[in-house]
């Protein structure tokens, strides 16, 4: 099985992990911190690095999680470990699946489209979800510069209208408005269980794991700047802005002669984002890959399965995505820490080979 | 066959990568969603005016001109929709016509000079909210009714909302002669510290002194002259000011200009002045202009405008070794100097009469210090002492 290369997991932290943050958490953070928005985002990504740095020097044993589950606790128990971290993955899911849904609905066309033109993703998620993990490598090596492309393409549109000092006066969302924005929108990091699921999935090298969590945080100053020129360009009305990066571009001078050139780089950043949309139930899928044996067709069937259920779930709550929200990013916010950070933390004292064994 | 064999094994999983491509290319690109031109409203432009049980919205609908070599413009049908909000006004247009309502291509709204006199945002509302509506529409005040603004027969387009559009084209803009403002910056000022915004005024005049030619009327007859079908021209050089939404002064031709100026929007605009009592005109070259709030002792707002302009016409006649030299005497500066202190002077005392923060002084000072804001923000506007700087330099 080829594994995925530093350079590729490096793409992905850098390129392709911060463009799920650009949907709906600008706005989202507006809501609760208005122009201190930069703040709860770099506190979450802060907290991601250091624990990303963490898990990465876990995989120093090359083994995965299920391998490290399976010598602490027995295999029983692991499968059991294997199956609620399964269905946490699919919650994880769940929000960024409707505000993909919802972008697309709301951008790619023109007036409000049957429910079923969201239904080709799930086709697109089964053939990736069949898929194993350690095949995203090459993923990313063709997406990172489509990312790269899309993101600075629409930022160099969309910086010439910002007013950046909109996001003055530093601290007048105050001490609530920093902790409710780092809390509500923690629900969009969820980064270092992915990692955690690839353990095993590459060779860890000397030094990977404070270069992974800088290679996060470049791509976390990419998305603050992202999130400083969005509130320089709408400003007290930024609250009102969902899809942000489908929109900052949009008043670049020319395009009122040239047409939304801009959609150029929103379809290329619209691509990322179905993968990393779709990376955690491929981790879902692994995961029940890892539990109870993998093979053709049953990777097959857990994936068939778990976008079956994520379908009919998209479907049920197609006029519910406020009442998912809030209850998946404000009741129950802190699952997001609680297992995203609280498991790799736990993680640390499983049973592992050392490092130097290994070598 | 070994060979054959293994081609064969592939086969599923290529077509299966092969169909998800399309479908994904597909699912991204809308191209199923092809927009059905006979059955689709295609709206350029909304009209809105206030009645007495809410709102009638004239919806300027573009609609397809056939093959007739011999016209040209965008043909358009306006459609009157009533209810008691912005979008049961478009629902009934909607049900009027059977034709669905596209917004997507609106790029101007106009609001009637009574309905702006209320909360606007009762009409913006709609627009603002609407994902398909692109907030860098322009927007308008009109005299009268917006729906009669709408159903004019223009002068310059088939189409009026294309002949008011042009009037805000970023040429128009650098001229110093006209504001515009779209549907983002009106709400950013609206619900920002200030509450204060502007839009262009838009009159109408009968087109005089011309005459049209039959490839530039309206499909189906050749263009009629005096009477019902009467020509119009549009200008909007004045500009209406909005506090907390409602329309509280109207800006004259001269105090929109000098509002340009403060904004350093003007490149190649032209004033007038005088030179030893004889009228001269001067082009900006460069606009240096700004406001600036100072809070240490007694508020006050520094309004500076900081010209190049040159000399760009005499009204007299002049010899050929004045325009050789264009080199205006010191009396054009001081005169041109006077005008422009007068029209900033003019321009801050109708902001400050009428309520509205025009140059967002309550944000600057917000930005500042969030303490001095709360101390200041019900009294500031009145509390402000205008200064004014104005200097100006000839380029020879």
């Amino acid at each position: 099985m080829a594994k995925i290369s530093a350079r590729q997991l490096f793409f992905f932290l850098a390129c392709v992990a911060p463009v799920g943050k650009i949907i709906l958490m600008p706005s989202a953070l507006v809501q609760a911190a208005n122009n201190d928005l930069l703040f709860p985002a770099a506190a979450n990504f802060l907290l991601q690095a250091g624990v990303i740095f963490l898990v990465m020097l876990l995989s120093r044993s090359n083994q995965t999680f299920y391998q490290l589950l399976a010598n602490t606790f027995g295999k029983i128990a692991a499968k059991i470990i294997s199956v609620a971290l399964t269905l946490f993955l699919l919650y994880c899911a769940l929000l960024p699946i409707l505000e993909q849904k919802l972008f697309v609905q709301s951008i790619f066309y023109d007036t409000l489209p049957s429910l079923i033109a969201f239904a080709p993703f799930f086709i697109f998620s089964a053939y990736l979800c069949a898929k194993q993990l350690s095949s995203l490598g090459r993923v990313w090596d063709i997406i990172a510069p489509i990312s790269i492309v899309g993101f600075f393409g629409i930022i160099v549109l969309a910086v010439g209208n910002a007013d950046f000092g909109a996001l003055m006066p530093v601290g007048a969302g105050g001490g609530k408005g920093f902790l409710s924005g780092t809390a509500y929108t923690m629900l969009w990091f969820y980064d270092s269980l992915l990692v955690l699921m690839l353990m095993g999935r590459f060779e860890y090298k000397k030094g990977m794991a404070w270069k992974a969590a800088v290679f996060y945080l470049v791509g976390a100053a990419a998305v603050l700047f992202f999130l400083a020129v969005f509130y320089g360009i709408f400003s007290d009305i930024a609250i009102r802005q969902i899809f942000a990066f489908a929109k900052i571009s949009r008043y670049f001078s020319a395009i009122t002669v040239l047409g939304r050139i801009d959609y150029i780089f929103i379809y290329a950043l619209g691509l990322v984002m179905a993968f990393y949309c779709a990376m955690p139930m491929q981790a879902a899928a692994e995961c029940l890959s890892d539990a109870f044996g993998g093979g053709t067709l049953r990777s097959a069937l857990y994936s068939v399965g778990i976008n079956a259920v994520m379908l009919t779930i998209t479907i049920a709550l197609d006029y519910s995505f406020g009442s998912v929200r809030d209850t998946v990013g404000y009741r129950l916010f802190w699952l997001f820490p609680a297992v995203c950070v609280g498991l790799p933390l736990l993680a640390l004292c499983l049973r592992r080979k050392k490092y130097e064994q290994i070598r | 066959m070994n060979k054959f064999g293994k081609f064969a094994k592939t086969i599923p999983m290529k077509l299966y990568i092969l169909l998800a491509l399309v479908i994904v290319f597909a699912f991204f690109s809308n191209d199923f969603g092809l927009v059905d031109i006979q059955k689709t409203a295609i709206i350029l432009a909304a009209g809105i005016d206030r009645t007495e049980n809410g709102f009638a919205v004239t919806a300027q609908i573009s609609i397809p001109k056939g093959t007739d070599r011999s016209s040209c413009g965008t043909s358009s049908v306006e459609i009157l929709g009533e209810g008691d909000t912005v979008s049961a006004c478009i629902a009934q247009i909607y049900s009027k016509t059977g034709w669905v309502p596209k917004l997507v291509f609106c790029d101007l709204i106009v609001i009637g000079e009574e309905t702006a006199k209320q909360d606007v945002f009762g009409c913006l509302d709609f627009f603002l909210r609407n994902e398909y509506m692109p907030d860098s529409c322009l927007l308008a005040v009109c005299e009268g009714k917006a729906s009669d603004t709408l159903t004019m027969s223009s002068a310059i387009d088939d189409t009026s909302s294309l002949a008011i559009g042009k009037l805000f084209s970023d040429a128009a803009g650098k001229s110093g002669k006209v504001v515009k403002s779209t549907l983002k910056e009106f709400s950013i000022g609206y619900f920002g510290k200030a509450k204060s915004g502007h839009i262009p005024f838009v009159r109408s005049t009968n087109q005089t002194g011309g005459c049209t030619s039959n490839s530039s009327g309206p499909e189906g007859g050749p263009s009629s002259g005096a009477g019902e079908n009467e020509k119009k021209i549009f200008s909007a050089e004045e500009t209406a000011v909005f506090s907390e939404g409602k329309m509280v002064a109207l800006l004259s031709r001269a105090e929109t200009f000098a509002y340009n100026l403060l904004k350093g929007n003007v490149f190649s605009g032209v004033f007038s002045a005088e030179d030893n009592g004889d009228p001269v005109s001067l082009t900006v070259l460069k606009d240096e202009g700004g406001v600036s709030l100072d809070m240490k002792g007694a508020p006050k707002a520094v309004l500076s405008v900081n010209l190049r302009v040159r000399l760009y016409n005499s009204g007299v006649p002049a010899p050929v070794e004045n325009m050789a030299e264009s080199n205006p005497s010191p009396e054009t500066v001081e005169s041109a100097k006077r005008i422009i202190d007068g029209y900033v002077d003019a321009l801050w005392k109708k902001c400050a009469e009428s309520g509205c923060d025009l140059f967002q002084l309550s944000k600057s000072l917000y930005r500042s210090s969030p303490q001095k804001y709360e101390e200041w923000k019900d009294t500031l506007l009145s509390a402000i002492q205008p200064e004014i700087k104005t200097e100006i330099r000839i380029v020879k």
